[in-house]
């Protein structure tokens, strides 16, 4: 075997080293292409917001498909009250999947295959949709472990089921988010692999693995953006709308 | 998703076994968490702002732009239509009425020539009676005349007669009494 398949996902430095009070702050790889996915964001929008045409050209069709999209994604999971988190979600979503679309470029890096990025993510989702719900709902926002029509024997295990779940939530946000790219890209990276130790003779079949696996996978970084902003939608109405 | 984590642990600790060459995963390792989290919320930021700051209120704007030109146009479409509605209306209703108004002036002409017929028909009939009166009449005193003349004729012709074969006058009054009496027995018989 030619590399390692978890080489893709190594994180160095470049330039100089940055400390602060003992902390490393070097700029990496890993913020080189965050730099990328968040230029490649500026540089679409730019296009597709420099013309103010009636009938829409290519780009300013495809970030109003966007903006729409978002738009009807947010009312319908999380209603009208959360029309000031629009451009919140807007960055995120459009953030996440330039990260995973960039990371499909060949020798390029996942910013969304470490867990530390999207745990940072699900961490400030879960600690601002907790402020936000006791901020609108004083401490009624704990109703929110005490589901409605439970009967009363049953309360004090659907309460400490629901606190799990709710604190398993920036967990399973970030981890479905790493774990799917991480996924991919390896597997990617193992089949492309086989692809040169098997050679002429039997390197076509990985290789077509491989071409059916990029489809999948861009799918993938689709889906995962699409999913990561939706639950973060999903979690919005929770502390905006007391339902339970 | 179960699924994917659970094939990607396999995954990594076949290849884990496989590949040593480098420890575990590059994720795990601390050494540029706070690095990584750091450009991240400069990042974020960065394009967070850029978005809610400049491009969201662009794509709103535009979006909104086109809506109110469209509902302009469709209420534009909407009053041009009415007015078309109202026109034809109008023109329909117009039409109703030059028909109503040719209708009657045909059936007003219709009957002002039936009564000019009527009248002129009287007229002429009065007047061939008025005619065959007179001719009537005129006939009755040209036949009377006639006779008349027949009788001075009758008067005449036979004292010429009586002249050429008698050779004598006869009394004229005589005569006449006498063709009178003819004339009137024959106009009797006629």
């Amino acid at each position: 075997m030619a590399t390692n398949p978890m080489h893709q996902f190594n994180v160095y430095k470049i330039g100089p080293e940055i400390k602060i009070n003992g902390i490393d702050l070097s700029f990496t790889n890993s913020s080189l292409f965050m730099l990328i996915s968040a230029i490649s964001i500026s540089i679409f929008l730019l296009l597709g917001t420099k013309d103010k045409k009636i009938i829409p050209g290519k780009f300013q069709l495809l970030s109003e498909m966007l903006y729409n999209f978002i738009s009807k994604m947010i009312s319908d999971t999380a209603g009208k009250k959360a029309k000031p988190y629009f451009p919140f979600i807007f960055s995120l979503f459009i953030f996440v999947l330039f990260c995973n679309m960039v990371g499909m470029l060949p020798y390029s890096f996942t910013v969304t295959s470490h867990i530390i990025v999207t745990l940072a993510f699900a961490m400030f989702i879960f600690i601002g949709v907790t402020i936000l719900g006791f901020v609108i709902h004083g401490f009624k926002y704990l109703k929110i472990f005490v589901p409605s029509g439970v009967p009363v024997i049953l309360l004090p295990i659907i309460m400490v089921i629901e606190i799990i779940s709710y604190l398993s939530r920036p967990v399973s946000l970030s981890v479905r988010l790493f774990a799917n790219m991480m996924a991919g890209h390896t597997m990617l990276k193992v089949f492309g692999g086989f692809v040169i130790s098997l050679g002429l003779v039997a390197g076509w079949l990985p290789l077509t693995f491989s071409v059916a696996l990029t489809g999948l996978e861009i799918l993938v970084a689709f889906l995962q953006a699409y999913v990561f902003a939706i639950l973060t939608c999903i979690y919005l109405n929770d502390a905006l709308n007391l339902h339970h | 998703m179960i699924k994917i984590i659970s094939l990607t642990t396999l995954l990594l600790l076949t290849l884990n076994t496989v590949f040593a060459a480098e420890a575990g995963m590059p994720q795990l390792d601390p050494t540029y968490w706070a690095s990584q989290i750091f450009w991240l919320t400069i990042i974020f930021s960065g394009i967070y702002f850029l978005i809610a700051k400049i491009f969201v209120p662009k794509i709103k704007g535009n979006i909104d732009a086109r809506e109110s030109q469209i509902r302009k146009d469709i209420d534009e479409a909407n009053s041009l239509k009415e007015e078309a509605d109202r026109k034809l209306q109008k023109y329909n209703s117009l039409i109703d009425e030059a028909k109503l108004e040719a209708r009657k002036i045909l059936s007003d002409g219709r009957k002002k020539i039936n009564e000019d017929i009527q009248s002129k028909k009287e007229q002429i009939e009065k007047d061939i009676q008025k005619e065959t009166l007179e001719a009537t009449k005129e006939i009755k005193k040209f036949k009377i005349n006639s006779l008349n003349k027949v009788n001075i004729i009758s008067e005449e012709i036979i004292s010429d007669i009586i002249q050429d074969i008698f050779k004598e006058d006869l009394n004229k009054s005589s005569i006449k009494a006498t063709v009178s009496e003819v004339m009137k027995e024959r106009r009797n018989q006629i």
